[in-house]
């Protein structure tokens, strides 16, 4: 029987999960990520969004539920064996090795990779991919400014040609020139062909980025759809983004 | 002071900081993988002089050739004493109950070393235990020459290890930032578990170092582990290069002090640096950022 690549990348099924003993955080919730598609989880603090991204990386194994990475189920795989499988995930805050160089970084993104000619290709794509990468290859990560570091994190997370990258709050503490700029480079990451999953405190702006929004609350899914519809929606905007519809 | 005395001050103050920085090295390593401090490192450094004095005694030959068996030996009882006993500590609780488990460790070896070897002083005799050569008028013991040129050879492949190397690089990357490094891809347990082998592994070279220009006894540990810890906070946790420079600095003035006032007045510099340092750069005065800096 031949087989056909699913449609959804990214599936967590009916999941529910939390820490430790603690209650659930998120309580049946499910979502898909279709191929190189931006989806966005918006929904307000305490709602389960990062939670969703350590269920889908490994890093939280679920109390129920079915998380399918291309298919295959994955829901007891740890992050090695997910990464392996195609998924990276970026984490929030700066999460790039600060004492080493950005090129130190970015090879370490490969670490799982044993053959150097891939690793040069890769290295190749994403220095085009992510300027900054190639003109700050040999300064110390640390040394960079937020913006220039979360780029950095995109390029290593990268190096894997990951099926689906996990954003979690990319435009964390960065100005607004720099969230800008995360944005673009969210697109193009798409538009190269990796599916994103993205978590965002910066709803309006990360839906305006988004294909398809999902809006969390109290670990379930509250409502989704085509970004631009959320985005216009009026009852979302009074709950989630600020109170006035985008125009 | 003679510009002789002053020379001989100087090389002795060189000598002494290179072997200090090999015998510190380990003890920021533990401490910049896992926030472990490990109290018996100084009593794994005198195991190993205690091995390289057994080794010579018994078989008539040089003590530097004992490495190649407690070097690799060292390395895997790391491995396992962290497998065994460290992974047992909490994650919150780490840095705090790693004090009192290594201090127990310490007294462990301490009294096997006294139920072994007994608690009379032993010392390695070589062919040039006693030679001497002289450098601009100075008066140099060749032991310490070698010590040093071990101690140099012990950190260069230390900082070839952690730079060039595939494991070196996931090394420093689950220092700098452990959950970043697991979600490339590395097994950070495991590398934990190297980094703390290499650790006991510089002690087998830095007790040896030590042991051929020093009388060695159970209880010496104690006499090490506070300037060693002085040397890891002056230089700032965690940071091998910064134990270095704080090694050679204090290990030069401390020569310079022993004119003066004696060999154990001079000792009192390490803890003078101490405390200092945690009143004036808490974060000690060459590593920065806590437990990143390579």
């Amino acid at each position: 029987m031949a087989s056909e690549s699913p449609p959804n990348l990214l599936e967590l099924d009916r999941i529910e999960a939390g820490y430790g003993h603690a209650a659930l955080v998120l309580r049946g919730l499910t979502i898909t990520v279709p191929r190189s598609t931006i989806v966005c989880l918006v929904g307000p603090n305490g709602a389960g969004k990062s939670t969703v991204l350590k269920v889908a990386s490994g890093m939280l194994h679920p109390r129920g539920g079915t998380v399918r990475l291309d298919g295959h189920d994955v829901t007891r795989h740890g992050p090695q064996q997910r990464l392996r499988a195609g998924l990276a995930h970026v984490l929030q805050g700066h999460s790039v090795f600060p004492e080493m160089t950005v090129g130190e970084n970015v090879r370490l993104g490969a670490y799982t990779v044993p053959d150097r000619a891939t690793v040069a290709t890769r290295v190749q794509f994403v220095q085009h991919l992510f300027p900054v990468v190639s003109e700050q290859w040999d300064v110390l990560a640390g040394l960079l400014s937020g913006g220039q570091q979360k780029q950095v994190e995109f390029a290593r997370s990268l190096m894997i040609d990951p099926k689906v990258v996990l954003l979690d709050e990319p435009s964390m503490g960065l100005d607004p020139k720099a969230t800008a700029t995360v944005f673009e480079q969210i697109e193009r990451m798409r538009d190269t062909g990796t599916a994103v999953l993205l978590v965002e405190q910066n709803a309006r702006r990360a839906l305006q980025t988004a294909d398809i929004g999902c809006v969390l609350d109290l670990g379930r899914v509250h409502m989704s759809g085509p970004a631009p519809e959320l985005l216009d929606d009026p009852e979302l905007s009074q709950l989630y983004l600020g109170g006035h519809v985008a125009g | 002071m003679s510009g002789g005395l002053f020379l001989q001050s100087l090389i002795l103050g060189v000598l002494l900081g290179g072997l200090y920085a090999l015998m510190a090295a380990g003890l920021t390593l533990y401490f910049g993988v896992m926030r472990v401090v490990m109290i018996a490192h100084a009593a794994f450094l005198v195991l190993a002089g205690y091995l390289a004095w057994f080794f010579t005694t018994r078989t008539g030959l040089d003590p530097i050739l004992s490495l190649a068996v407690t070097v690799p030996a060292f390395f895997v009882l790391g491995v396992g004493i962290r497998r065994l006993l460290i992974t047992r500590l909490k994650p919150a609780t780490m840095t705090m109950m790693s004090v009192l488990l290594t201090f127990a460790l310490a007294l462990v070896i301490e009294g096997l070393l006294g139920f072994t070897f007994t608690g009379v002083q032993r010392r390695i005799r070589t062919g040039y235990s006693s030679a001497n050569f002289e450098i601009f008028g100075a008066q140099v013991a060749v032991v310490k020459l070698i010590a040093f040129v071990l101690a140099v050879v012990a950190l260069g492949s230390l900082w070839f290890v952690l730079k060039k190397t595939s494991l070196g690089q996931a090394l420093r990357a689950t220092i700098q930032h452990r959950e970043a490094a697991e979600l490339v891809g590395i097994d950070t347990d495991k590398v934990a578990g190297y980094g703390f082998g290499i650790g006991l592994a510089t002690a087998a070279v830095g007790g040896t170092a030590l042991a051929l220009d020093a009388t060695i006894y159970p209880s010496l540990h104690w006499h090490w582990i506070g300037p060693m810890m002085a040397i890891i906070v002056v230089g700032g946790l965690g940071s091998i290069p910064g134990a270095a420079m704080a090694a050679m600095a204090l290990g030069i003035i401390h020569a310079f002090l022993q004119v003066p006032l004696g060999a154990t007045w001079a000792q009192t510099v390490f803890y003078v640096a101490l405390f200092g340092t945690l009143m004036v750069r808490p974060q000690g005065f060459f590593g920065g950022r806590l437990a990143q800096r390579f």
